[in-house]
């Protein structure tokens, strides 16, 4: 089911009918856990999107099958992840080990949550940028150190930070030095996973607003993943709410905080507590459901006010209402309250 | 339980070979109960013959029967080892878990006193015992030196996981739900510390074993009582192997490395088996 | 005059450097005073980033570790002077801690029954199997609980929500009158987190709980808190009544904090520029 973009444009990354599961067997004990069961989206080019889910929603295995993280006993059950870089392929996991080698980091390049994972304890950050980016770029030593400590200014870090090893600099620091990382080579597409989630709240903002500017001065997709409705709001362009491995709503993210459609989405965006305001919000009732037994039907029908008989017998479809989408039978086709 | 014994001999291969090996040995040393000749005469029987329909491991030299003599001794060496490990690994979860949850001076204490044992030197040790004791040296009073010594090394590896417990934010809900110290320590905190006290055990047993028998050997120990060690010390000093009686050495050695073997592949597989990490999984916790 | 429930007088914490250089000495608090009155009770909020002497500080509230100077008072006594498994016991009656993480407040190799039922009959005094079932299924009632569903589970059968209201059950049972909670919902999915909030204004006005909330988010903190401090490496730089400060922070650190919440910008301009005039730390 394809989305509706502006009409001639390929988008930069098209995910369609993905069904990603575990199979995990130990001592005779064998589950399955469907993480993302028949997820579509697409991203447009020089555009923001982002994935909102909490605990059990599937966006930690959605990132990995697009990243290409694919491995026993994840497996890629259906479906495909087309990145416009890489035309003939269905997902970065059945492309050559060569191929992946030319994508990493020059056309694709990742933003993880706890920056020692990409960063290398042991080697300085004058080092890494040599390790990851300097093949890519095809430029002399001189001129290749002049590119860095440009790139370092944008992020406002001084040429110092060079020589020094990751321990030593501070949280904000490192996560600054690994955007620095991520996007040097000008990337066609940044995938950033709970990148400011161990940050402390001022530190974050900044992250965030440079985020913000690299990716608008070299103009790259980005699919921004994270459980904090607050940080969507503030940094995304369009927005994908994840429940249960499926994706509920999704659209322009002005649109999804003025106007939320499913319920869950409501409920979200309800349950942001800000300053000034001093209404009791409520917390929504029930549990995160459990992937490896999820409810039938609509997997968000025990927690919702709206459920219907329907929503516990069939899957809701998703409509769409000028480039809103959202899957509730009782939400959907008109956006009204329920019959 | 049956159905975790149940699981384990269905998926695990280890367990299952190391099983067999073990109720092998056991058949054979609960046998011994109804050896016809009691244990220490000798001359019962026509010495030096092969193995044969009537005496299937064949005879010694000092006229015993091989097999009979065999599951007598596995019996004794078993026990022996079974001894040594439970009262050194008492001790080492003692000194361990209490150094680990005290901290301060009870743990300096507790750790200077083990790095001491550490560092004793134990061959030369148990044979100095020996020619102190001479005749006195009964397999008993083997076993309880061996244990005092065999202690120390244990109760660090106990003690570091203790430590690391310590610091999980159960353990002050388990203070603040008012929980004593001795609860904590048994309840809380001995589940994680299991697997490495299973594991240690079991090599623990084959480590006294392998010292009894080398002990035995050489001649250094209670040669009355018949263990494995003692068999092939005796079939030394008929220099069995030159006078052709292979039957006497090579039958002893079969079974106590049949026990070995056995020993260390059912402490392989149950230790995996009750490493919380592994019970978490099939708990179901862990696709992440 | 209102007796005090909590009071803290200079209170200050420096670690020592273990080794041959034991001289140097790193501050996590540093001369921190407040006070809790008994009465009414209330929601006290201590606001800080990491490295701001937070949870140190709810650590010596709660008697795990002891000030370098300065002293702890609960109900005018000072924590340094409690000697013994009684005096302790007695004290752990009257306080409570919750922990940030909800999945390691439990130890995930045993079932919750057991530090509820451990916490009846030590703390709360009670009587017999069927008296222990009854406190604690009564306890889980008033956080949205109920015993049916704890009883004979494991941690990881609980989603983070249920276990944060588990444990803030089992604080509940020996009918503490302060309840020290250390970031109790960051680790809680968002969509769950208003409804333990809102266990905590319960506590407040209908069991007369008083609550130290330990957090470094602000909107929460504004949703229920009466007086709050704001921490910065190990001192008080704000303090006072809750909305007033929130709505008109006057310490620099205090303002940077508020323009640091993100709020959903229903028709600003999504790129507008950053606007941080700070050095790079």
């Amino acid at each position: 089911m394809s989305v509706d973009t502006e009409p001639a444009a390929t988008p930069a990354l098209s995910v369609e009918r993905l069904k990603a599961y575990y199979r995990t067997s130990h001592f005779g004990v064998s589950r399955e856990v469907r993480a993302v069961d028949d997820v579509s989206f697409a991203i447009g080019k020089d555009e923001i999107y982002g994935l909102a889910g909490e605990s059990s929603s599937g966006k930690t295995t959605l990132i990995k099958a697009i990243a290409g993280l694919v491995r026993p006993p994840l497996r890629i059950e259906d479906g495909s992840i087309r990145f416009a870089f890489l035309p003939g392929r269905r997902g970065l996991h059945l492309a050559s080990p060569s191929e992946v080698q030319r994508v990493r980091w020059r056309h694709l390049s990742y933003i993880m949550q706890g920056s020692m994972s990409v960063l290398n304890p042991l080697r300085r950050v004058r080092d890494m940028f040599v390790d990851f980016a300097f093949d890519h770029m095809g430029l002399g030593r001189g001129a290749f150190a002049r590119v860095v400590e440009a790139h370092l200014a944008r992020v406002r870090l001084e040429p110092s930070v060079l020589k020094a090893y990751p321990h030593e600099l501070s949280g904000g620091m490192r996560q600054r030095v690994t955007i620095a990382l991520a996007t040097i080579c000008k990337p066609d597409f940044i995938i950033a996973d709970e990148p400011t989630t161990a940050l402390d709240v001022i530190v974050q903002k900044d992250v965030l607003d440079m985020l913000r500017e690299i990716q608008r001065e070299i103009s790259s997709s980005m699919l921004f993943v994270t459980h904090d409705m607050g940080v969507h709001a503030h940094l995304t362009d369009r927005l994908g709410i994840m429940y249960a491995g499926r994706l509920v709503e999704d659209g322009r993210t002005v649109d999804i905080f003025a106007r939320p459609r499913h319920p869950y989405t409501r409920h979200l965006v309800a349950s942001l507590p800000r300053i000034g305001e001093d209404r009791i919000r409520q917390g929504l009732e029930g549990n995160p459901p459990n992937l490896a037994d999820p409810p039938s039907g609509c997997r968000f029908h025990p927690r919702c006010a709206l459920a219907m008989d329907i929503c516990r017998r069939e899957v809701p479809p998703m409509t769409q209402q000028n480039g809103h989408r959202v899957a509730c039978f009782a939400t959907g086709a008109t956006g009204e309250q329920p019959q | 339980m049956l159905a975790v014994l149940r699981d384990l001999v269905r998926h695990n291969p280890e367990f299952r070979i190391g099983l067999v090996l073990v109720l092998l040995v056991l058949t054979l040393a609960a046998l011994s109960f109804a050896s016809p000749y009691p244990e220490l005469d000798v001359y019962v029987v026509p010495p030096d013959v092969p193995p044969s329909s009537a005496y299937w491991f064949g005879t010694t030299s000092r006229g015993q029967d091989v097999f009979w003599q065999v599951c007598t001794a596995i019996r004794h060496t078993l026990a022996f080892g079974l001894t040594v490990a439970l009262v050194s690994r008492l001790i080492s979860l003692g000194v361990g878990l209490l150094a680990g949850y005290k901290g301060g001076f009870v743990d300096r204490l507790l750790m200077s006193i083990n790095d001491t044992f550490i560092v004793i030197p134990l061959f030369p040790v148990l044979v100095l015992f020996y020619f102190v004791l001479r005749d006195n040296m009964s397999w008993l009073a083997l076993a309880l030196i061996m244990s005092l010594l065999g202690w120390s090394y244990d109760a660090r590896l106990i003690r570091s996981v203790a430590m690391s417990v310590k610091t999980r934010e159960f353990t002050q809900t388990s203070v603040f739900s008012g929980m004593t110290t001795r609860e904590i320590l048994l309840r809380e905190h001995l589940p994680y510390v299991l697997p490495i006290v299973f594991s240690t055990t079991l090599a623990n047993m084959n480590w006294s074993i392998g010292l009894e028998v080398t002990l035995s050997v050489l001649g250094f120990t209670d040669i009355n009582t018949p263990s494995i060690g003692g068999m092939i010390y005796w079939a030394n000093q008929h220099t069995a192997l030159v006078a052709g009686i292979w039957w006497w050495i090579a039958f002893p050695v079969i079974v106590v490395v049949m026990a070995f073997i056995g020993l260390f592949l059912l402490s392989v597989s149950l230790n995996e088996f009750i490493d919380p990490r592994s019970r978490l999984a099939r708990m179901g916790q862990a696709t992440s | 005059m209102s007796t005090a429930l909590l009071e803290l007088t200079h209170v200050s914490k420096a670690y020592g450097r273990s080794g041959l250089f034991a001289r140097r000495r790193v501050p996590a608090v540093r001369d921190v005073s407040f006070r809790i009155d008994a009465e009414p009770a209330s929601i006290f909020t201590i606001i800080g980033e990491s490295g701001s002497g937070k949870s140190t500080l709810a650590r010596m509230i709660l008697n795990i570790t002891q000030p370098t100077s300065g002293t702890v008072r609960f109900r005018r006594r000072d924590l340094s002077t409690l000697r013994g498994h009684g005096a302790r016991l007695d004290f752990m009656r009257e306080v409570q801690p919750i922990f940030q993480n909800p999945f390691e407040a439990f130890n995930p190799l045993k079932r919750l029954d057991h530090y509820l039922f451990s916490t009846a009959l030590r703390l709360a005094a009670a009587a017999g199997r069927e008296d222990v079932e009854r406190r604690a299924d009564e306890a889980l009632r008033s956080v949205g609980l109920s015993l049916a569903e704890v009883k004979g589970r494991f941690p990881h059968e609980l989603s983070g929500g249920q276990l944060q209201r588990a444990a803030i059950a089992r604080a509940l049972l020996s009918k503490p009158s302060l309840i020290v909670a250390d970031e109790p919902v960051s680790m809680v999915d968002a969509s769950l987190r208003m409804s333990i909030v809102n266990v905590f204004r319960h506590l407040r006005d209908d069991l007369s709980i008083s609550i130290i909330y330990i957090t470094h988010d602000l909107a929460t903190a504004y949703t229920i808190s009466d007086r709050l401090i704001i921490m910065q490496r190990g001192e008080v730089v704000e303090g006072g009544e809750a909305r007033a400060v929130l709505d008109h922070p006057r310490h620099p650190y205090s303002q940077r904090l508020k323009a640091a919440v993100l709020a959903p910008q229903t028709d600003a301009d999504p790129s507008q520029p950053p606007c941080t005039t700070e050095p790079v730390r």
